[in-house]
């Protein structure tokens, strides 16, 4: 990769006019992004992502568009969405009439509450580069507060749709803040047509004893890239599960950064399922700052085509986390010739009375289990497609939204044609 | 700090050096005089020479590596002295009464033999016994069955042609900053040859501890098993060594020929500096084996518990269909030490199987990682790998971290890893002084279960040392 395309690449993003919106904010982004260059692969965290096709493609502003949202729809959540085209909110194909009183549920830009907390997450963490690219140019985004002690019975939805024609990137911008006790459902949903580039940058704040569950959905179109971010702060005593779903996307990025108080309890599970020529990275990091907390990571990746798959999941137990209990899990199925999997779970515990533990496994079909399905009369394929689809189940039975389950076990029983089986779900 | 390098090595050698075959020493600093110096001091032929110059030309362009999770000040490269004739040993004691009550305490509580405890604490060996004609008895057997074992120079005379064929034929002198280094200024080491369907009558470990010899900071060790040989060997002992070196750069290559089988096992106990973290060997080591030939195997077997930092990482490259690579490891850190270590097994060929045994335990303020990479290639059809990483902590300062790298492009491989940290465990702790065991032996015996793994691969007489070598490192760590 030459100079002088990196650096036009991120000079090319910053050299449109900023939106008006957060501006000291955005101004300490651009500040950092000056004279910043596309990371390599001689980066360790870039190592086996290769970033070296963004700087080919020239991504322009993104116009507003109209969708039609009749595939998207969630009956659970049909009065609690909110929805942005191409990073603008879509005020008419929102609806947030069943958000209970109390919630708020608002677009960024509309927002005045979210002054104080977007982008202070996570301070003294260096800011990644695409985070900083965000918090430079995003248009709009979600802003949801959930007063203390208050239950939420409905999950709530949000869903972003990028339509383009020609090439244009956008930056979606969520906050969610969870006062203390409060408890939230909310599925945040990534789809799209065309060339495009993705960037969102995801903030949650967890409060005291707060409980919040996240499912996030990425299905771009298989011309995207989708370079995503995710900071969570989980107070004393507060749960934030979470589940990322990867379907989409040329190449696409995850990455989850936690940070646990004493007592919390975190969840952070993946599901990859990749073909063609496919690109899923997840980078976690999941920081034990306080003693007692609980974390659990079970990432699973399906790999066929030539699609690759990288996972790099750090758990750091700081010096006073003692009593931490940390265990992650890295999965891998290697479906073809030619698919390929990096994966690198990684533990730093600088405290002593820890439990904490990882795994990870890359492999093909047990050829047992597919020798036991075929002696009950399943055909060799039907029990590979079987054997996969179940891979991925254990993942996907834990969604809570009852049709969003359905609707991805749907598609999972597509894609590994466990379909001519019948109906599994 | 290249630039400053370059500078600073190509500029002319100021103190009006020549290539001096009498001088007994160089002035420290390095540049391409000093190793023409070494090279013909050493009455070497050209072309190795030449494999020094290229290493050296190359290591001028490289920068040192940061990637390890290790701190210290970076040496000044020009003020090392890169060769320095051996000296005739002068024997530090008349007799065993004189040496260090604290060090012959250590002896007794490795259950190191008297005579050898004279040996290595340099009482004048042949007071004790004579050491020259047990190695002559052991090289006359070794000889029978045609099996080379000399040190490094020596092979360098009498076998070029081995040694043309074979240094540089796993670790590349351009491999990285520290075997570059070593490529350059390497002064001895060992040399094995076992040829064609010849097994090694005995480990060379026993010959090689009493053989000991100072081989210098740049050590270089090669080691053939040609078609269906095999050997055992041991390098270093349990025993604590000093030196006054604070860098050393080893090389270590192994070559395993068609159903040829390698066992390396070492025992690493250099001074680590003080409880302050004051002194102590910098232990930068490159070792690697070549499964070359089909069903070969290369096993590797460490006891790190020396050092004040360790960056080692014995790794397996497995070309042969059907080849095996090993690695189990035990390292221990104390005090300030700072480890990253652990292994690299790159299948090549097809079936070719790997497992890696790592055990980290860490006490004091120490920080102890293990770093490994399991990479599968496309052709490598049927590859297997099993991981298991564990680390211990014993007390709140000390820290472990777990970096395994695993890349795997061929669908039919297995891989598989798995690591956990824990705190020694209380309840165990609890149990062993309710039967009445004092904690600090309770400790010593739970710390060699969890390393029983590695221990068994020992040579039997260097597990039991290394068991105790182990209490010995911990005494003091707990309560």
């Amino acid at each position: 990769m030459t100079l002088a395309v990196t650096t036009s690449f991120i000079a090319e993003l910053l050299g449109r006019p900023r939106p008006a919106e957060w501006e000291k904010l955005r101004e300490a982004a651009e500040a950092r992004l000056a004279g910043r260059e596309l990371p390599t692969t001689a980066d360790e965290d870039w190592k086996y992502t290769d970033l070296k096709v963004l700087g080919g493609i020239s991504f322009g502003p993104s116009p507003r568009a109209t969708v039609d949202l009749s595939g998207h729809l969630l009956p659970e959540m049909v009065g609690t969405r909110q929805v942005f085209v191409n990073g603008h909110h879509a005020p008419h194909a929102s609806c947030v009439s069943s958000v209970p009183a109390g919630v708020r549920f608002l677009p960024l830009s509309i927002a005045s509450e979210a002054c104080h907390s977007l982008g202070s997450l996570g301070n003294g963490e260096e800011k990644g580069l695409f985070e900083d690219l965000n918090t430079a140019r995003f248009e709009d985004g979600a802003v949801i507060l959930v007063p203390r002690n208050m239950k939420v019975a409905l999950p709530l939805h949000l869903l972003f749709i990028t339509k383009a024609d020609t090439p244009i990137a956008v930056f979606p911008r969520v906050l969610v803040v969870l006062q203390r006790g409060a408890e939230l459902e909310l599925v945040e949903e990534h789809h799209g047509e065309g060339t495009y580039l993705s960037c969102p940058v995801v903030e949650v704040r967890v409060g005291e004893g707060a409980i919040l569950r996240h499912e996030r959905v990425q299905r771009e179109s298989d011309e995207a890239f989708h370079l995503g971010m995710l900071k969570a702060e989980v107070a004393k005593g507060g749960q934030y599960h979470s589940r990322t779903l990867s379907f989409g996307g040329r190449l696409s990025r995850q990455q989850p950064w936690v940070r646990l108080a004493e007592g919390s309890e975190a969840s952070l599970d993946g599901l990859a399922l990749l073909e063609g020529h496919q690109v899923a990275d997840t980078h976690s990091f999941l920081l034990h700052a306080e003693p007692h907390a609980t974390s659990r990571q079970l990432h699973k990746c399906i790999v066929d085509g030539k699609a690759r798959t990288i996972f790099n999941g750090q758990i750091l137990v700081a010096p006073r986390a003692q009593g931490t209990d940390a265990r992650q899990q890295s999965r891998n199925l290697l479906l073809s010739e030619s698919a390929r999997v990096d994966t690198k779970p990684q533990l730093e515990i600088y405290a002593d009375d820890v439990k904490c533990s990882h795994g990870a496994t890359v492999g093909q079909l047990d050829p047992e289990e597919l020798f036991y399905l075929q002696s009950r009369g399943l055909n060799a394929d039907d029990a590979r497609n079987l054997l996969t689809y179940g891979f991925a189940g254990d993942v996907l039975n834990r969604i809570p939204v009852a049709s969003l389950r359905r609707s991805l076990r749907h598609l999972v029983m597509a894609r590994t044609q466990a379909d001519s089986l019948g109906d599994l779900s | 700090m290249n630039t400053t390098l370059n500078v600073v090595t190509s500029q002319e050698y100021k103190y009006g050096f020549v290539t001096d075959i009498e001088a007994d020493s160089v002035a420290p600093g390095l540049n391409e005089d000093v190793i023409r110096f070494i090279s013909a001091k050493k009455g070497e032929p050209e072309w190795l020479l030449e494999f020094r110059l290229k290493a050296y030309r190359h290591w001028l362009t490289m920068t040192e590596p940061d990637w390890a999770k290790v701190a210290y000040p970076k040496p000044d490269f020009q003020k090392i002295v890169y060769y320095s004739a051996p000296k005739a040993k002068t024997p530090k004691y008349a007799s065993m009464d004189e040496v260090d009550p604290e060090l012959k305490r250590t002896f007794e509580k490795l259950g190191v033999p008297i005579n050898e405890q004279a040996a290595l604490a340099g009482v004048a060996v042949d007071v004790v016994f004579d050491s020259v004609s047990v190695t002559t008895t052991y090289k006359e057997k070794l000889a029978t069955v045609g099996i080379i074992f000399c040190s490094f120079s020596e092979a360098v005379k009498e076998h070029p042609e081995l040694i043309k064929q074979y240094l540089g034929s796993v670790v590349p002198s351009a491999d990285n900053f520290y075997a570059a280094l070593n490529s350059a200024v390497f002064t001895d080491g060992s040399f094995v040859f076992i040829p064609k369907g010849v097994t090694c009558p005995m480990d060379l470990s026993t010959y090689f501890r009493i053989n000991n010899k100072e081989s210098g900071q740049f050590e270089r060790t090669l080691i053939v098993a040609e078609e269906s040989a095999s050997v055992s060997y041991l390098e270093g002992c349990t025993a604590p060594q000093f030196d006054t070196n604070q860098l050393h750069a080893a090389v270590v290559e192994l070559v395993a020929l068609d159903h040829a089988t390698i066992k390396y096992s070492t025992v690493q106990n250099w001074y680590a500096g003080d409880k302050n973290g004051v002194g102590g060997i910098f232990n930068f080591v490159t070792k690697r084996g070549l499964c070359k030939g089909k069903s070969s195997h290369i096993s590797w077997t460490q006891v790190e518990t020396g050092s004040a930092i360790t960056w080692k990482y014995p790794s397996c490259i497995l070309l042969g269909d059907d080849s095996v690579g090993e690695f189990y490891s035990v390292a221990l850190t104390n005090h300030k030490q700072q480890a990253d270590t652990g292994t690299k097994m790159v299948h090549i060929g097809r079936n070719t199987k790997s497992t890696i045994i790592s055990k980290g335990i860490s006490a004091g303020d120490s920080s102890n990682s293990y770093r490994g990479l399991v990479k599968v290639q496309p052709k490598a059809e049927g590859a297997r790998n099993f991981s298991q990483c564990d680390s211990m902590l014993i007390g709140q300062a000390c820290s472990a971290s777990t970096f395994p790298y695993i890349e795997v492009q061929n669908r039919s491989a297995r891989v598989e890893h798995e690591a956990t940290t824990s705190k020694i465990g209380e309840e165990q702790l609890f149990y062993f002084q309710q039967r009445g065991i004092p904690a600090e032996e309770a400790i010593s015996m739970i710390i060699n279960g969890f390393c029983k793994d590695v221990f068994r691969e020992l040579p039997m007489e260097f597990a039991v040392e290394a068991t105790k070598l182990l209490s010995l490192k911990l005494e003091g760590s707990v309560g």
